[in-house]
């Protein structure tokens, strides 16, 4: 249990806050009344006493999650915990029950995933929500194609949308040379996601969620998608990633939360200062 | 580029099957039978075309975007009907007429598209309704007679399909409204942004959403589209055969769906081709015309046609194939 109560030191905030955020095993914050009155000036998102319910099946109680400007947040927990509930709220796909979200300490409502994208909180599912039949460019404009001409002809700005699709290729650090009119059908998984990554990067997500990037991808391109969560980090972006496979969360993440059974058990895991060993006796809640 | 990665290109136009298919189909009609380019039958061949042509340009645009129209056909015989009646009862004039039978088309697109996008009921099953709800309307208001449309003289006649030669070939304005049509249709499809979102939509519809495109909203505008461009056809087609039937279009929806997949476009959505349409719709229709020319027995045409779907599909499942393996 010491990793699950160890005050992160990494990153550029205060040690009050690492205080402050401290839980014990049971979910119950220490000190809520503290938590929720200290708006942090590096806070991007916060959602804040999450409940959902299926039917009767309550997926999620009090659960707060919160993740800084330039930090990687993974977020652990085993089949049915609620990570992808969590999210889901998070990226619009679902609607909590009771609960308040904030974004750069702004009280907001996400209706639809849409109103997320405005807000700069961008979700990379496992099929990594593309069109497999529509080219890269197009891909990556899609809802906010560049048009150009009298706006009656509605003409797409397609050299700008293949020119810009290159350099953004490039950027998250496709090697092959992949000309933009590609279709998204002909790619492998690792590079679809790293158009979807390039997408979520170049409209200025502030937060990219991660919904298990690296289910069925191979070897060298779980490596590069781990890759592009660094370099994300590294360009001004922030991450939740939800993964199965806590070695891979281990390599990238700055801070680890663990949920169980719909509950926050663990928010200020400092993987540089815990062991796999003792985050999975967290996740499962069997002791060591 | 190299000459071969040139042709590879071309080859994997998903037009090229098509292309190819019309150039066979042309020369091996045209060495059996002379008379196959004749300018006779070429006018001939160019005075139908046009009609049911429209409805696939419309049909193309709606298959992309994943849903499609049984109901083309019945708005073909349907929306004449209309004109002609609201005229020949003296209660508008025909140009008044023309714009009523529009506005009724637009409301069985709207309708379409509602039930499809607001209920979610499968295209299929909806405009199956709407195909013998609108059927039976026109059979019901004529009593099943054809409508008179030879007492009429208005200038709107002669530019829907006034005639024209060119040499000894004779054409019908609605050729070029076709070829108008094809042109606007095949800009938005591959050039606008409205294209865009039409492939998107058919591609992966919750995607599409997710990214603030309008799916709803495009789909409808698309029923809407093919419902109108259907009723315009069909009105043309009364025109020029003096005689609105209300059982004219009858079995249109298939022939369309079977010109524009023939075409290259999928049927599942996501992907469309206006000009792999237009090559759809001329290899069915020289292939109607040709047979007969050729000597073949009329009653076997639908062999042909039914060979040439199935041909076009392995093809095209076959490109497919071959092209996701990364060749």
């Amino acid at each position: 249990m010491e990793g699950a109560r160890g005050a992160r030191t990494n990153g550029t905030n205060g040690t009050d806050k690492a205080n402050a955020t401290i839980l014990n095993c049971e979910g119950r914050t220490a000190n809520r009344e503290l938590l929720t009155t200290i708006v942090m000036a590096d806070e991007l998102v916060r959602m804040d006493r999450i409940n959902k319910f299926f039917g009767r099946v309550q997926a999620l109680s009090d659960v707060t999650l919160s993740v800084n400007r330039n930090e990687i947040v993974g977020l652990l927990g085993d089949n049915g915990a609620g990570k992808s509930t969590l999210i889901k709220i998070l990226s619009g796909a679902l609607r909590a029950e009771s609960g308040d979200i904030y974004v750069r300490g702004n009280r907001v409502k996400i209706r639809n995933t849409t109103d997320a994208i405005a807000l700069g909180i961008e979700t990379i599912y496992q099929d990594s929500a593309l069109i497999a039949q529509l080219s890269i460019a197009r891909n990556l404009f899609l809802g906010r194609e560049p048009v150009k001409g009298p706006r009656f002809f509605d003409r797409l700005d397609q050299d700008k949308m293949n020119q810009v699709a290159r350099d953004l290729l490039k950027q998250v650090g496709i090697k092959k040379e992949i000309p933009p009119t590609t279709p998204i059908s002909a790619l492998s998984g690792g590079e679809r996601q790293a158009v979807a990554i390039a997408r979520a990067m170049h409209f200025e997500s502030e937060l990219i969620i991660l919904d298990e990037p690296t289910n069925n991808l191979g070897v060298e391109e779980t490596q590069g998608v781990l890759r592009f969560v660094r370099g994300a980090r590294d360009s001004g972006h922030s991450c939740i990633l939800i993964a199965h496979n806590i070695y891979h969360v281990f390599q990238v993440v700055d801070r680890i939360i663990v949920l169980r059974r719909g509950k926050t058990v663990a928010d200020d895991i400092d993987p540089k200062r815990t062991t796999i060993e003792a985050v999975e006796s967290i996740i499962t809640g069997m002791p060591l | 580029m190299g000459i071969k990665s040139f042709l590879q290109k071309v080859i994997s136009k998903p037009e090229f099957g098509p292309l190819v298919l019309l150039v066979v189909e042309v020369v091996a009609f045209t060495v059996r039978s002379p008379a196959f380019l004749s300018a006779g039958n070429i006018s001939n061949l160019m005075a139908f075309t046009p009609e049911l042509g429209m409805i696939t340009l419309g049909m193309t645009l709606l298959m992309t975007a994943g849903e499609f129209d049984l109901s083309v056909g019945s708005v073909f015989g349907f929306a004449p009907i209309v004109m002609w009646t609201l005229y020949n009862t003296h209660i508008v004039p025909l140009e008044i007429g023309f714009v009523v039978a529009i506005l009724s088309a637009v409301i069985i697109g709207l309708a379409n598209g509602w039930f499809v996008t607001y209920l979610k009921i499968p295209s299929f099953l909806v405009t199956l309704g709407m195909l013998l709800v609108v059927r039976g309307i026109a059979l019901y208001v004529t009593d099943g007679f054809p409508q008179r449309t030879w007492t009429a003289d208005s200038p709107l006649m002669k530019i829907l399909v006034g005639e024209f030669a060119i040499g000894d070939l004779r054409f019908y304005a609605s050729l070029l409204w076709f070829i108008l049509f094809a042109i606007i249709l095949g800009y938005i499809l591959t050039e606008s942004k409205a294209g865009n979102w039409i492939q998107a939509a058919g591609g992966n519809p919750e995607a599409a959403r997710a990214r603030g495109v309008r799916v709803t909203r495009t789909k409808i505008a698309l029923f809407v589209l093919t419902a109108v461009i259907s009723a315009y056809a069909g009105i043309t087609s009364s025109i020029r055969v003096s005689a609105a039937n209300p059982n004219s279009g009858t079995q249109y929806e298939l022939e369309v769906i079977a010109m524009v997949v023939i075409g290259g476009t999928a049927l599942t959505g996501g992907r469309g081709t206006i000009i792999g349409t237009v090559l759809g719709v001329l290899i069915l229709r020289m292939m109607r015309n040709g047979i007969v020319l050729i000597g073949v027995p009329g009653l076997a045409y639908n062999i042909f046609i039914g060979g040439i779907i199935l041909a076009m599909m392995a093809l095209h499942s076959w490109l497919e194939r071959r092209h996701h393996s990364g060749t």
